[in-house]
């Protein structure tokens, strides 16, 4: 079998082997690097979007964390507020009760004075009565006559009455 | 579901041999075509059959040959590790083919640029054409990248690219690139035109020396041994016992590590003639001008 010699050039033996490395270039090019970098720039996709998703749901859960302070420190005044108003409602209520038992006391103390005061009012009308029944009885007695009842009663008045300034005075 | 993963595995089958057929396939070749001989021969490739073409006659050799297989090699090879991606990446050959398309990736834009980025898978196929058809030499076949027409026309690709990358600013900006200082401008057309060559027959240098440093190294060995060896009785005085070893040593540098560098070499070079010629503050200048 013949061969070549160690150095022969042959224009169509380079011409193919010039064809030989394009065409593996795009060889490469179609079954390696494209389905690969296809791949690559999948993942890097995902990993993007996932990062999106990431710093998102960070961004989400502080301002959901922002609310829910807001919500607690709201709630928080609410409490106070109740509870401020809770006691000065319960302040007032007892001030009025309070307030109310004084008055009633008081109703009370005034009605028993006036009713007292009726008392002693009824209990001279009836003390007069005896003084003045119990003169007439000894002036007639004593005078040993019959007086007129009417005269007698208005004349005992009249000095009862004095007597009674009297005292009214002495007091 | 079962079915799926039937098709799957038939599929992984197929590409799988597509990458190991080949390779066996040149193997029976060479095995066929290459009746065991005595002596040294340093030839270059074996033509299996000639084509009638007009300018000059095509025989087609076992470099073509070879570097076809190579290139059915790392297509089944492509096939099969960028079948079944994956958004997460849970198998190894994804992470191979990630690992591969993205440092071939990172080498180009940090040789040449983030505007060279496109350039990254014609890097690797540099890298693996030239890588895999000096690795063929391991198997006992004739590497392609020791015959100077493959390597010459890489070159030739190459040297158009930077051409096309030179004249991206138009062809006085072309002309001018030469007459950096005027008296200089014939040497630098003579550099020029020295590119493709030099690309082409460092490499071609390389992977032939070292074929041809083994087949010395081998026969010398030989003959070394049956010196040495010679006075022992019957097989064992013929049996070349210093072949045994030594040349796997010297087939390590010359065939892995040098095919290897050579196709670094050769990628990185490329890299930077492309990229340096690239008249690029020019060419954005321009841009920036035209978009204004």
């Amino acid at each position: 079998m013949q061969s070549l010699d160690v150095i022969s050039v042959n224009f169509w033996q380079i011409v193919i082997s010039l064809a030989n490395l394009t065409i593996l270039f795009l060889i490469l090019k179609k079954f390696l690097f494209k389905p690969v970098k296809n791949v690559l720039e999948q993942r890097q996709q995902t990993l993007d979007s996932k990062y999106d998703e990431a710093e998102r749901s960070v961004v989400e859960a502080e301002s959901s964390k922002k609310q829910w302070e807001e919500k607690l420190r709201s709630a928080e005044e609410e409490a106070e507020t109740i509870i401020r108003t809770a006691s000065e409602d319960a302040k007032n209520h007892g001030n009025r009760i309070v307030a109310e038992a004084r008055d009633q006391a008081e109703g009370i103390v005034r009605q028993a004075r006036s009713t007292a005061e009726l008392e002693r009012r009824s209990a001279e009308e009836d003390i007069k009565r005896e003084i003045i029944d119990v003169s007439a009885v000894l002036t007639e007695k004593i005078l040993g006559r019959e007086i007129n009842m009417q005269d007698h009663r208005t004349m005992i008045d009249s000095f009862i009455a004095e007597i009674g300034d009297d005292d009214d005075g002495n007091k | 579901m079962e079915n799926k993963s039937q098709r799957f595995k038939l599929l992984d089958t197929l590409y799988l041999a597509m990458m190991i057929l080949p390779i066996v396939c040149g193997i029976i070749i060479k095995v066929l075509t290459n009746p065991p001989s005595e002596g040294i021969s340093i030839t270059g490739a074996k033509i299996y059959f000639t084509l009638k073409m007009p300018i000059q006659d095509l025989p087609i050799t076992e470099s073509q040959i070879n570097s076809w297989f190579v290139m059915i090699s790392i297509t089944g090879l492509c096939l099969f590790l960028t079948h079944g991606l994956k958004e997460k990446a849970d198998t190894k050959r994804q992470h191979i083919a990630e690992w591969i398309v993205e440092n071939s990736e990172k080498l180009v834009i940090g040789n040449m640029g983030e505007f060279f980025s496109g350039f990254a898978p014609f890097i690797a196929s540099i890298l693996g054409l030239s890588a895999f058809s000096s690795l063929l030499a391991l198997f006992g076949l004739y590497a392609p990248t020791s015959d100077v027409n493959v390597t010459a026309g890489w070159a030739i690709l190459v040297f158009v690219l930077i051409t096309y990358y030179k004249c991206k600013c138009g062809p006085l900006v072309y002309a001018k690139s030469f007459a950096d200082p005027v008296l200089l401008a014939p040497l630098n057309i003579i550099s020029e035109v020295a590119t493709p060559i030099s690309m082409a027959f460092r490499h071609y240098g390389n992977v032939l020396s070292g074929s041809v440093i083994s087949v010395l190294l081998a026969s010398g060995l030989q003959g070394l041994s049956a010196i040495v060896f010679g006075k022992l009785p019957g097989f064992l005085g013929e049996f070349p016992f210093l072949q045994i070893g030594i040349p796997a040593v010297l087939s390590v540098y010359f065939d892995v590590f040098s095919g290897i560098l050579q196709a670094y070499i050769f990628a990185m070079l490329t890299m930077l003639y492309v990229a340096g010629g690239f008249p690029a503050d020019e060419y954005f200048r321009r841009k920036a001008l035209k978009n204004n």
